[in-house]
Formats: C-alpha cells, sequence, structure tokens
C-alpha cells in the first residue's frame, strides 16, 4: 500500500470541509448548494474506497457504488425540482421558498 | 274481606293506569266518569270491608321485596285504625273527585288531573292500609309525588310550579328521617311488619324509643305540616281547589297523625316521645292559628287552620289518646274537605277572586254554599253540639287528664288556640258573606254569579256529616262512644275515664270559649264594623304583616338554610368548579399553547439559517469530541 490510510482520510476531511464550505457560503442558492453537497458525499465515499483497501473488504467498495447510484438518483431529481422551481418563481435563491415553515 | 280490600286499592290505581295512558284518546266524560267511577267504587268495597270487620286481619297479596332476612310482601292490615281510615278516605274522596267534575269544566288538562288524583288515592289507600313499613313508605312517597304534581298543576305560572317543588323538598326532610327511623328498626327487631314492631316495644331500650319516636315525628312533621317543617302548607294553595281540599286539608295531611297513631304501641311508652308530639302539636296549632288571624286570601286562611286543627290532632296523639286524636281526623277531614269546596264554590262565583276583604254580600247570590259553609265554620270553630265540638274538646278532655305541668299549660294553650280559631273563622265568614252587595266589579252586569249545581250538591252529604259527627263519639253521658267501642282493642285506644261532671265542666268551658270567640268575631267583623275594618286593612300593622306572612318563618329559613345554601353553592359553582378546576386546566393549556408557540418561533424557513446552524452544531459536536476523545 503506497498511499497510507491516514493521508486517504485526511484528503476525504478536507474535501469534506470544503464541499460544506460551499454550501454554507453559497447556502443561498439552490444549485451551489447541490454542488456542495455532492462535494461532501464524494468525500464520505473517498473515505469508504480508503477504508476498504486498507482492510482488504470489500464493503466500502459497495458502499461507494450504492452511494454513487444514490447521488446520481439525489441530483436528478433534485435538479428537475429546482428546473421546476425556477419556473414557477424565475429564482433559484432557496430563502424564497418557505411557505412550509412550522 | 281479601277481595275488598283488593278491590279499594286496585281501583284507583286502574282508573289513574288508564287514564294517564289512554285517557287522552277517550271522550271528556268517559275519562271523567271514570276517575268517579273507580273511586265510587272503592268506598262501595269499603263498606262491605266496614260492614264485615270483625276483629283485625292481616292479608298477603304478593311477594314484593324479599332478600335474606328483609321480607316485605304486600300485605295489607285491616284494623280499626285503618278501618275508618279507609271508609273516610274513599268517601271523601269520591265526593271532591265529583266536584271536580265541576270545578275542571273549564280546565284542557282534565286527564292528567283525574289520572293524578286517582294515583293519589291509591298512594293513600295503600299508605293507610300497609302491614309494613317499607310499602307505608311507598304509599307515603306516592302520596308526596302526587301532592307534588298536584300543586303545581297549572305548572306553566313559575309560581305554582315554586310551590310544588317547596312543598317536595321541605316534605323530603320529614321523609327522610321517616326512612332512618324504618331502617333502624329493622336492624334492631329484624322485621319490618308493623304488628310485630308493635309487639316488640318492651325488647327495645327507652331511649332508642324515644329518638325513634322523634325519627317518627320528624316524618309526621314533614307531612303533616308541624312546626317547623309547616312552611309549605300554606304555598301548596297554589294548586286547584279541589286539590286543596283532599290532599292538603282531608287526607294527606292527616297522614303523619295516622303514623304516630299506628306506630303508638312502639313509642307510646316513652314518655319524652310523647311529649315531644304534644309539644310539636299544641305550639304549632297556636302558630297556625295566629296566622289565619291576619290571612288575606281565603285558601291561605283555610290552609293555617288545617294546620292549626292538624296540631290538635298531634296533641291527641302526644296526650296518648289516639281515639280522640282519630275523631278528630274524620270529623276534620269532613268539614275542612267542605269548607275547602264552599271555597271553591265561592271563588267560582267571585270569578277567581280569593281575597276576602274584596268579597261581601255573597250569601244572597249562593245561598247553599253559604249555609253549607256556615256549618263548615261551626264546625271548625267549634261551636257547641257541631261535630267539630265533640271532637276537638275529647282531644281537650284527654290533654287535661294526662295532668302535669307540661300538659296544663298545652291545655291552656289548646283553649287560647280554640278561642282564636273561633274568631279567625267567623272574621272570615264575616267578611266573605257579611256586608253590602259585593265589592267585586267584575260580578256584576252580565257575569252573574252561578256555581255549578255539581260543586253545591256534593257539599250537602259533608255539611250533614261534619254537623252530625259528633255521634261517631257521644261523650259518656248521653251515651255509649261508638269509636270508643270500636277502638277498644288498640293501645291507647280506650277513651280517657273522667267522671260526667268534669266531661261537663270542660265542655261547657270549650263551648263558652267557642261562643266568645264568635262574639268578638261579631263585635269586630258585624254589622257596620265590617266596613271600618275593610277601611283600616288598607294600611296594614306590623303585627298584622308579621301572622299575615307566618311570622316571617319563610324569611327565617331563607336566612338559615336558603341564603347559606346558595351561597355555598355559588361559592363551589364560581370559585371551586370555575375558578378553581377550570381555571387550573384552562391555565395548563394556555401555558403549554405559549410555550408550543414559543419554540415554533425557532423555525423561520430559511434553509440558509438551517444550513449554517446544522454546521454550526457539527463543528460544536466535532470540537467536542475532539476534546474528549
Amino acid at each position: 500500500m503506497i498511499v497510507p490510510l491516514i493521508h486517504v482520510l485526511i484528503l476525504a476531511g478536507i474535501i469534506f470541509v470544503m464541499g460544506l464550505a460551499c454550501a454554507v457560503a453559497w447556502r443561498s442558492n439552490l444549485i451551489m448548494l447541490l454542488i456542495g453537497i455532492e462535494i461532501m458525499l464524494n468525500a464520505a465515499m473517498l473515505a469508504f474506497v480508503g477504508g476498504g483497501a486498507h482492510w482488504g473488504l470489500l464493503d466500502g467498495q459497495v458502499f461507494s457504488l450504492i452511494i454513487m447510484a444514490l447521488t446520481s438518483a439525489e441530483v436528478s431529481l433534485a435538479l428537475s425540482l429546482v428546473v421546476y422551481l425556477h419556473r414557477r418563481r424565475r429564482t433559484v435563491n432557496a430563502d424564497e421558498f418557505r411557505e412550509m415553515k412550522g | 274481606m281479601k277481595l275488598y280490600l283488593s278491590l279499594i286499592l286496585l281501583l284507583p290505581l286502574l282508573g289513574g293506569v288508564i287514564n294517564a295512558v289512554v285517557g287522552r284518546q277517550l271522550p271528556r266524560r268517559v275519562s271523567e266518569l271514570l276517575a268517579c267511577g273507580v273511586i265510587w267504587g272503592a268506598f262501595a268495597a269499603s263498606l262491605p270491608a266496614f260492614f264485615c270487620y270483625s276483629g283485625p286481619v292481616r292479608i298477603e297479596l304478593f311477594s314484593w321485596l324479599a332478600a335474606f332476612d328483609f321480607v316485605a310482601p304486600v300485605a295489607l292490615y285491616l284494623d280499626p285504625l285503618s278501618l275508618v281510615m279507609v271508609v273516610m278516605i274513599t268517601f271523601v274522596c269520591a265526593l271532591i273527585h265529583t266536584y271536580s267534575v265541576g270545578y275542571m269544566a273549564d280546565e284542557e288538562d282534565s286527564v292528567r288531573y283525574f289520572a293524578l288524583l286517582n294515583l293519589f288515592v291509591f298512594a293513600m289507600l295503600t299508605l293507610v292500609l300497609a302491614e309494613n313499613l317499607p310499602l307505608l313508605y311507598l304509599g307515603w312517597e306516592g302520596v308526596g309525588f302526587c301532592s307534588y304534581a298536584l300543586i303545581g298543576f297549572w305548572y306553566r305560572d313559575e309560581k305554582n310550579a315554586t310551590a310544588g317543588r317547596k312543598a317536595f323538598i321541605v316534605t323530603r326532610v320529614g321523609d327522610t328521617a321517616f326512612g332512618i327511623a324504618i331502617v333502624w328498626l329493622f336492624q334492631l327487631t329484624g322485621t319490618v311488619s308493623i304488628t310485630q314492631i308493635n309487639g316488640m316495644g318492651s325488647h327495645i331500650p327507652m331511649g332508642t324509643i324515644t329518638v325513634i319516636g322523634l325519627l317518627l315525628l320528624g316524618g309526621a312533621m314533614g307531612k303533616s305540616a308541624q312546626m317547623p317543617l309547616m312552611v309549605w302548607l300554606p304555598d301548596a294553595m297554589a294548586g286547584p281547589t279541589p286539590v286543596s281540599a283532599l290532599i292538603h286539608a282531608a287526607t294527606m295531611v292527616t297522614a303523619g297523625v295516622y303514623l304516630l297513631a299506628r306506630m303508638f304501641p312502639l313509642i307510646g311508652p316513652s314518655a319524652d316521645a310523647t311529649a315531644a308530639i304534644a309539644v310539636t302539636g299544641g305550639i304549632t296549632a297556636f302558630y297556625a292559628a295566629t296566622c289565619a288571624l291576619a290571612q288575606r286570601d281565603l285558601k291561605r286562611a283555610l290552609a293555617y287552620s288545617t294546620i292549626s286543627q292538624i296540631g290538635y290532632m298531634m296533641l291527641g296523639v302526644g296526650a296518648g289518646a289516639i281515639t280522640a286524636a282519630t275523631f278528630h281526623l274524620l270529623v276534620h277531614a269532613f268539614f275542612k274537605a267542605l269548607l275547602f269546596m264552599g271555597a271553591g264554590c265561592i271563588i267560582a262565583a267571585a270569578h277567581h277572586e280569593q281575597d276576602i276583604f274584596r268579597m261581601g254580600g255573597l250569601n244572597k247570590r249562593i245561598p247553599a254554599t253559604f249555609w253549607t259553609f256556615l256549618i263548615g265554620g261551626a264546625c271548625l270553630a267549634g261551636l257547641p253540639l257541631t261535630g267539630g265540638f265533640f271532637s276537638k274538646d275529647s282531644i281537650l278532655a284527654a290533654v287535661w287528664l294526662k295532668g302535669g305541668g307540661l300538659y296544663g299549660g298545652l291545655y291552656l294553650l289548646a283553649l287560647l288556640t280554640a278561642f282564636l280559631t273561633s274568631i279567625y273563622t267567623f272574621r272570615m265568614i264575616y267578611l266573605v258573606f257579611g256586608g253590602a252587595d259585593t265589592t267585586l266589579s267584575h260580578c256584576m252586569g252580565d257575569h252573574p254569579c252561578k256555581v255549578p249545581g255539581i260543586m253545591e250538591w256534593t257539599l250537602v252529604p259533608l255539611a250533614l256529616l261534619g254537623l252530625f259527627g259528633g255521634i261517631l263519639n257521644l261523650p259518656a253521658y248521653l251515651g255509649h262512644g261508638w269509636l270508643n267501642t270500636l277502638f277498644a282493642p288498640l293501645t291507647g285506644g280506650e277513651g280517657a275515664e273522667a267522671s260526667h261532671s268534669l266531661e261537663i265542666t270542660m265542655q261547657a268551658i270549650a263551648g263558652v270559649i267557642a261562643l266568645a270567640g264568635l262574639a268578638v268575631a261579631h263585635y269586630r267583623y258585624g254589622g257596620e264594623r265590617r266596613a271600618e275594618r275593610l277601611r283600616a286593612a288598607r294600611e296594614s300593622s306590623g303585627w298584622v304583616e308579621f301572622f299575615l306572612n307566618g311570622w316571617r318563618f319563610d324569611d327565617l329559613y331563607r336566612f338559615l338554610f336558603i341564603r347559606p345554601y346558595e351561597a355555598l353553592s355559588r361559592f363551589f359553582w364560581e370559585r371551586m368548579d370555575e375558578g378553581l378546576i377550570d381555571g387550573s386546566l384552562d391555565r395548563l393549556a394556555a401555558l403549554l399553547g405559549k410555550s408550543g408557540e414559543g419554540l415554533g418561533n425557532w423555525t423561520c424557513g430559511r434553509v440558509s439559517v438551517y444550513i449554517l446552524s446544522f454546521a454550526a452544531g457539527a463543528t460544536i459536536l466535532l470540537a467536542y469530541l475532539a476534546l474528549v476523545l
């Protein structure tokens, strides 16, 4: 194993924080939010793959495949919602959609 | 005998049930005929029972209540006391039913009236014939209910409904005491049969008998309108006049006297209990006589006279003279029913005017009523040789012969009451019938005073019975008292033995007293002075007001019981229920609502805020974990 697990985890952590920072920084823009979430999911996937490689188990790889499927489904659904909302309101500002406030 | 007694009970019940269930579908004449027919039938059945009577009979019709030791069958007991009561009740009730046909001729709802009247007769006869206390209590409550329903017969008028409720509630106070006495007697003796209980008196400690006697007296006070539970009877005059005649004068209110006479073998040995009965009777008689002196309403005056006369009967029972008390009860039933029915005729003739100060000169318009009413008044006042004279005198003689300071004082009080009775009776008669022609403006012209013939004719037999009622129990110097002979087997039934000269002296005193009352009434209300009294009556003095309102007992009770009760219920309603219970629950609900609203305010609906707080929370969590681990 060339790359030690700790390096993979650090990289995954950095990517996760960057994704979170993206979501927090552009928190009122729906598309930027989705991008941030994608980045965070990828960081998690990287951690799974690193762990799987380190212990020589297939679980991590299975999980990363599931996350890929989940992400693609989520993004397609979320982007269609965004398109729909943009058509209705002519905006992608998340704070505009607060009708369902409890 | 079984057939006769069953018929006496079942006929009124049958009439009442038929009238209550299908009476409205029947033609009016049929339902009236049915109601009167069953009572006359019961009277007809009581006659063979009367003439075949040879000794006390106990008849068990069927089993009613039975659980372990407690056995209360529907059993009837016929002894001299219940025998004379049954004959009197069926006869007087039959006459009053007949009278009611005339009196209620214009009433829409006569079916309800007759059904209740029949049911009343059934309940009263059950009370009188009952062999055990629960059955007696059933009749007791039955007459109470019918009385309530008939006082409030014209219930659309708030005042009448209130009077009915008042009668019901006040008599309930006494009934509670009676109920306690029944349960206690069962616990002491293991039986509820009246004859068995009366035979067991010697096994019960004297103190217990005294308390039971007082409890029974409490029941009798309620039903017979004695001090201090007498406030309901004057108000009970809100009912139709025949009802007043039947229930509140002749029969039901004497139930208390009957109960005490019935239980006398048990309570008689207790000197304290009999003294309490006698004192209650004596004071009530005096109280009611003073109140009757000031009444303006004809029916209320008669109601107070009823209370007073029942007080005499109680006095007689307290003196141990069951025969004398029953004698007065019978004669009183005749002449008081007569007086009330006469009052009904007068009120009908005066177009529902009841104020005696606004009547006058009626003797020329309704002479038949005048003469019968005069006879009834003479009996009530105890003018010599009327029935009332003999019966009242036998009570007075019994009280005198009892001797001692207490009974001596009661004798003087009773004499004073007799004097007052004579005054108020003739005051009433002078005011109603005397004087110039009527001052009733609406009784003139095209509305002549007329009374249905059926109403006046029913007065005649009662007048004859009242006038010659003395023959029922002639004093010893005139022959042999029939009631005395009949009642001889009963405990307390044997007449007091007085020497003839003493008896004649006492009757002379009573006669003089009654005549003196008549003289006073004549002096105050006769001839020219009647008009003066009418003028004087316009401005009322303090004493007149005091007597008019029955010594202000209503105000006293309002102050003592009704006000505190209302204040207490208001406290429980406004402070406890609405204030404490509802209030605390409302407070709790408001608190929860407020906190929910406060928590709800935390959500602003802005996704950006959520993300930021989510990130901050995650950071804090991570920082904590990093610090701890």
